[in-house]
């Protein structure tokens, strides 16, 4: 939440302090119970916020985490008297497994795919619960739970307390970094635009199901504690409504900022307490709480707050801070990565893609020479967009291979390929459009730090993220974009965007950059801006590799051009050869069966 | 299991296949036309059950029950849309992505909280719809067989035959198709589409309110019975595929008969086992049995 380190550091221990110093002065057990229910309810919403908030997936099952978590660490302690200090994470681990279980059969469904998946394992972990009595006692419950109290009946819940703080304090703290570094942008890039993500090499599903895992531990160490809380569970606790409340609690937070959770546990827990003495009426207090937050604040007192405040104050501040863009030069499009030797660096052999017979390319052959810019043109429908989805993983080919430096990709996927050095831009631009325009760029910088390392820049540094920062700027300095840096990229003009694009990919300082019709839809300044980027590119040590229709553009740009006609190669060389050439001409200007073969000939 | 016995699963198992169908047509027919349903399609139906129930117990006619109860539920699909849908697509990016199915789920839990307060909590019975007690058998194959279990089958699946040709001989049917493939393309046609999708989720409502009327003899009737069939309606169109007319019929009939002969040979989990079985069709066959293969984009 804070950029300054310390005050958030000292955000942290106050909080630490003012739960110790609180849960001592106050002799009444209500409160503290209260304040142990916010801790570990306030953790499940955490990882319900970050699912549903930044990953976009919507679960319907949590409770069924919940009560895995619930009744393993009760189970363990009970029956097999296993210590809490064991049995407690074992229920966290046995609800992230079980999550993680859950997600990986997700992953080919979709949105409301997974929120029907999960509404009905919620349901069949409810009815287990409810029948399966020999083991959870069904609505008759588990008595005798030890309960963690460390042994002292006059303290033990104000023990419970700080352990519970504790854990929940350790959750925030992961939360604020996740929404404070890269792995923010990783996962709206996910849930937002999943060829971005993929594009800049991540794996979707890889994130995906990470997530929805880590949000079902979540749910476990609010089950866990909620056993150890009471002596007894039954599985009553574990219904639909347990779900609608945790999903209620983040959703009146505000989805998708990092102090939504504890803010609209705290809401949720003290609505709770006002429908106490109302219960006939409780499904519908929540029933019109979620329509109403939902229609009417869907960002959540957060977000209500923050407009409050932004209406008081006026916004005084205007612009982003000035950071030092370095330099201007072609160094800074310079790859790391360097082609070996003098062989192709990209080769496509033989490569073929049908859709039920019909041949969109068929037996395409390309070498990519290193430090030049190669183009396929074809008329419409020739193929030229299918070959470069299939170059860059989109596509699985039908037949044929794909190298990059001699070794063969035709079987990894689009994330694993960009990481090798293949990356691209699409011809209907793929920005993520909740990012502001440097945060896309940086999409494709390669974090500075290793993951740890990272983590304690973000606890101790001022500067954290500066180098990332520094080189996206760097690159939207080349393309003059530097004083659009905190611009959301849905204000930028269409050719502007391109651009921001072209700098997202040129951040991943490819070995071979695919352009997908790069000038499509731009008016001639723009198509000229780009030519001279793309040759700056090229100078800068970068091969690549373009599909364009426009036969100008691709004439004065390329070294070397391949021709496609419905689906097959039929022509490659340099742009003087490709302007000669009879069956190039023919594709391009109409069949000689069009036009007697006299009236064909050039003066 | 004697062929008495497999007669009278099986048709239990049709009669469940019928309501489930009945039930997931609304859930196919809503998601058809706008990408979003009504994840209390189920309490729709509780409701529909209430009214039924309590209109009978008042020895109200059956075609005047039918009538009244119809009326209500179309009211009831016309302000979902127009208070838990519509609304979200003014916040435009403003309205999370699956905002809908929490503001449907909403609507469910005042549903449910409403049926409470004017039933209350403990279970009901509804008095048979056509035969005069709700153990009337009649002998088929020299099985004797509930006729009301008959009937709604019957009717079930004449219903389901009338939503057919609603969607695929009407104009409004058309509209909803047309809706479907392009909603840009139908305002270019001229078609009306906030007044379709408000007719579609009227029709999505209908369905379940006839599924309720026809359920109420069968099943106690409690204010918490809706979720047990908006799980199994979403299992059933997951089953048979959210793209595919006749597969979600397909679906919904093994459903209610795999379920019909799990319960008979395992009473106290049996019908999990068909729901836990669509969980795993699902993980390899993401569209369903009968859904259009997915593209190869990976």
């Amino acid at each position: 939440m804070f950029a300054n380190p310390a005050v958030r550091a000292a955000g942290y221990a106050m909080m630490a302090v003012a739960i110790v110093l609180l849960s001592l002065a106050t002799g009444n057990k209500f409160y503290i119970h209260l304040a142990q229910t916010l801790c570990y309810t306030t953790v499940a919403v955490i990882g319900l916020n970050v699912l549903l908030g930044l990953t976009g997936q919507m679960s319907l099952g949590q409770a069924a985490f919940y009560a895995i978590g619930a009744y393993g660490s009760a189970l363990l302690s009970s029956r097999l008297g296993l210590p809490l200090f064991i049995s407690m994470p074992a229920g966290v681990l046995f609800a992230g497994a079980a999550g993680f279980l859950v997600g990986l059969g997700a992953l080919r469904t979709r949105g409301t795919y997974l929120a029907m998946a999960t509404l009905a394992f919620g349901f069949i972990v409810e009815i287990a619960a409810q029948r399966w009595t020999d083991l959870t006692g069904g609505t008759m419950g588990i008595i005798g739970i030890p309960s963690l109290d460390f042994g002292s009946r006059k303290m033990g819940e104000t023990y419970f307390l700080w352990v519970a703080a504790g854990v929940y304090l350790l959750v925030q703290i992961l939360s604020d970094y996740l929404f404070s570094s890269r792995f923010y942008r990783i996962l709206l890039a996910v849930k937002e635009n999943e060829s971005a993500a993929r594009t800049a090499g991540f794996s979707v599903p890889v994130w995906r199901v990470v997530v929805f895992g880590m949000s079902a531990a979540t749910a476990g160490i609010a089950g866990v504690f909620f056993t150890h809380q009471s002596a007894f569970i039954n599985s009553d606790a574990f219904t639909l409504t347990l779900t609608l409340t945790l999903l209620i609690a983040a959703v009146i937070g505000g989805l998708g900022r990092s102090y939504g959770p504890l803010l609209g546990t705290a809401i949720a827990l003290a609505i709770g307490e006002f429908i106490a003495s109302l219960v006939d009426l409780s499904l519908l207090v929540y029933g019109s709480i979620l329509l109403g937050v939902l229609l009417l604040f869907p960002e959540g007192a957060i977000g209500l707050g923050a407009r409050l405040g932004q209406a008081l104050t006026k916004r005084k501040s205007t612009g982003g801070k000035p950071v030092d863009a370095g330099p201007a030069s072609t160094a800074r499009l310079s790859t790391s990565r360097k082609p070996r030797g003098n062989g192709p660096v990209l080769q496509v052999a033989g490569l073929s893609k049908h859709y039920q017979g019909v041949k969109a390319v068929e037996d395409v052959t390309i070498d990519v020479m290193p430090g030049t810019i190669h183009a396929v043109i074809g008329p419409n429908g020739a193929g030229k967009s299918t070959l470069i989805n299939c170059i860059s993983g989109i596509y699985r080919p039908t037949k044929g291979r794909v190298y990059l430096h001699g070794q063969d990709i035709t079987d990894l996927g689009a994330h694993r390929r960009a990481r090798l050095g293949l990356s691209r831009s699409f011809q209907n631009l793929q920005l993520v459009p909740s990012l502001s325009v440097i945060e896309n760029v940086m999409l494709g910088v390669a974090p500075a730090h290793s993951a740890i390392s990272d983590f304690a820049h973000w606890m101790t540094s001022r500067a954290y993220e500066a180098e990332e920062r520094a080189r996206a700027l760097a690159l939207l300095a080349q393309f003059n974009l530097d004083a659009f840096a905190d611009a959301s990229p849905d204000d930028l003009p269409y050719g502007h965007r391109k651009l921001v694009e072209m700098a997202r990919v040129l951040a991943e300082q490819p070995l071979v950059m695919l352009l997908d019709e790069p000038i499509a839809g731009l008016n001639d300044v723009e198509a000229r801006e780009i030519a001279a980027t793309v040759r700056r590119i090229r100078e800068a040590g970068t091969t690549i590799l373009l599909v364009e229709h426009n036969m100008e553009f691709v004439m004065q740009l390329s070294d070397r051009v391949t021709v496609l006609d419905y689906g097959t190669r039929i022509a490659e060389g340099s742009p003087a050869e490709i302007q000669r050439d009879p069956a190039v001409i023919a594709a391009y200007l109409g069949t000689p069966a069009d036009a007697p073969e006299t009236a064909s000939a050039a003066p | 299991m004697s062929a008495a016995n497999f007669l009278q699963l099986l048709l239990s198992g049709l009669t469940m296949g019928a309501l489930y169908a009945l039930t997931a047509k609304g859930l196919f027919v809503a998601h058809l036309a706008t990408t979003r349903m009504n994840f209390g399609q189920g309490d729709f139906l509780m409701i529909a059950a209430y009214i039924s129930t309590a209109l009978l117990l008042a020895k109200v006619p059956v075609v005047v029950v039918v009538g009244v109860v119809l009326l209500c539920l179309a009211v009831l699909g016309w302000g979902l849309e127009r208070i838990a849908l519509r609304p979200l697509d003014r916040l435009k990016a403003r309205a999370g992505e699956y905002s809908w199915v929490l503001t449907t789920m909403g609507v469910a839990l005042i549903l449910q909280n409403t049926a409470t307060l004017v039933w209350g909590k403990s279970a009901q019975y509804s008095p048979p719809l056509f035969s005069a007690s709700r153990q009337d058998v009649v002998r088929v194959l020299g099985v004797g067989v509930f006729v009301e279990e008959l009937i709604v089958i019957v009717v079930g699946f004449l219903v389901v035959g009338l939503f057919y040709l609603f969607l695929f001989k009407t104009t409004a049917g058309r509209a909803v198709r047309v809706i479907a493939f392009n909603p840009d393309a139908a305002t270019l046609l001229g078609i009306d589409v906030k007044r379709t999708i408000s007719l579609v989720f009227v029709v999505a409502a209908l369905l379940a309110g006839i599924s309720g009327v026809l359920a109420g003899p069968i099943v106690t009737v409690q204010p918490h019975m809706g979720l047990v069939f908006t799980v199994k309606a979403l299992a059933v169109a997951a089953l048979g595929g959210f793209a595919n007319p006749l597969g979600v019929l397909a679906g919904a009939i093994i459903f209610g008969i795999a379920e019909s002969f799990a319960n008979y040979f395992n009473s106290s989990f049996g019908d999990l086992y068909p729901l836990l079985i669509v969980l795993g069709l699902l993980i390899v066959r993401p569209t369903g049995l009968f859904g259009e293969a997915r593209a190869d984009v990976r």
